[in-house]
């Protein structure tokens, strides 16, 4: 990405997770058509949970940027989120406000999905849209990072894979760096006893037939190994 | 580990076949991820189980809620086993329930249903394709395998 890019001014959203309800599908909903469609280069997404958990990455964005919540019910969690841990946001949506009555009998789940719920997401999608031009319009000039990829919620960003040698082949997984990564954090060393934890926790990113589990246990014992140096 | 009174949150949910949820269903809590299909495979994992496999016995919770502290909601994870699912390694769902003082019964990770089925296409943070789909009742027919052991084990108990 180009550093004239990186000038560009980028508004936070953040919606309510809310996975009780139909309206917090409603809000997600909206959310990913704004991100997607409607206004794709001005807008990245703030995880809630990450957010109110601490994640620094998440907090230091809303410190820097101009946010936009969007609640599903009166208990505001996305709104609560920034102005607990950083100041005030920008523009506090709920989408009962903007959509009155008509999120009742919408569905929390893409299964049971109609005109009507697509209605009531397109109403929310616009008025998240329209409060993104008036904040632009506005004038705000939000400072921004040198790493554009630093702005965007963890959740966005693909996940980086690493490479190890198995049966002479080369075989890319998704997330080992994390994994290995993860694992020194908590300590655990490269030896033979600790090989199958390491497999293990490989396989949640990556298909492991029974009877490769021998070649990648040697080849990630391998790969760790030289991770911590060793 | 601490056990509260509570049995569901204020906002429990009704079934879709109109049914509630009996007084004390095991609590399911799915990643609240929407820039991935990870996310959105384990919310509709959660629906399937709550809404069409075993509405009576299982109902879902706000992660937002809980990580916020909303005392019913912190109530109403202490007050059973609970299952996880999560749409990265950052775990956020289980994480949250066990600091929460909530038990988890069964962690669950969407990467580990994905990576059974080596180069499937799921979908987007947005949409399911019928492989998303037939992962996402993978995934919830594990839960309710669970939430029928947990039933089990609470009613011999």
């Amino acid at each position: 990405m180009s550093a004239e890019m990186n000038k560009t001014p980028k508004v936070g959203i953040i919606s309510c997770s809310g996975e009780e309800i139909p309206e917090g599908s409603i809000s997600r909903n909206a959310v990913r058509r704004v991100l997607e469609s409607l206004r794709p280069h001005d807008t990245v997404t703030l995880c809630l949970p990450l957010f109110l958990a601490g994640n620094e990455g998440e907090r230091n964005f809303a410190r820097t940027h101009p946010v936009i919540t969007i609640d599903g019910c009166d208990k505001q969690c996305a709104r609560s989120g920034p102005e607990t841990h950083g100041g005030p946001v920008a523009r506090a949506l709920v989408v009962t406000d903007i959509v009155g009555g008509e999120a009742v009998g919408c569905s929390r789940s893409l299964r049971g999905r109609t005109e009507a719920d697509d209605e009531v997401v397109a109403s929310v999608a616009d008025r998240i849209a329209a409060e993104v031009d008036a904040l632009l319009t506005e004038g705000v000039q939000p400072e921004m990072t040198e790493d554009p990829d630093a702005d965007v919620c963890a959740c966005m960003k693909p996940v980086e894979a690493g490479s190890i040698c198995v049966r002479g082949g080369r075989v890319d997984i998704p997330a080992l760096p994390l994994v290995f990564a993860k694992l020194a954090s908590e300590g655990m060393r490269a030896g033979d006893s600790q090989a199958s934890a390491l497999l293990e926790t490989v396989k949640m990113f990556h298909y492991i037939s029974t009877e490769e589990e021998a070649d990648y246990r040697a080849a990630l014992l391998s790969a760790y190994r030289a991770y911590l140096g060793g | 580990m601490p056990k509260g009174n509570a049995t569901v949150s204020e906002q429990g949910t009704t079934a879709v076949d109109g049914r509630r949820p009996d007084s004390n269903p095991v609590l399911v809590i799915p990643c609240s991820g929407i820039g991935k299909v990870h996310g959105l495979m384990s919310r509709e994992a959660a629906y399937l189980v709550t809404d069409e496999i075993a509405p009576q016995k299982a109902d879902v919770v706000c992660l937002a809620l809980l990580v916020k502290g909303d005392e019913k909601t912190v109530a109403a994870v202490q007050a059973g086993p609970c299952i996880t699912i999560d749409g990265c390694g950052k775990a956020c769902a289980q994480k949250n329930v066990e600091f929460a003082g909530g038990e988890v019964a069964q962690a669950l990770q969407t990467g580990r249903f994905l990576a059974k089925h080596r180069g499937a296409q799921p979908g987007t943070g947005s949409e399911l394709t019928d492989e998303g789909w037939g992962i996402a009742r993978e995934i919830a027919q594990a839960v309710a395998d669970e939430v029928d052991r947990l039933r089990i084990g609470e009613e011999v108990s």
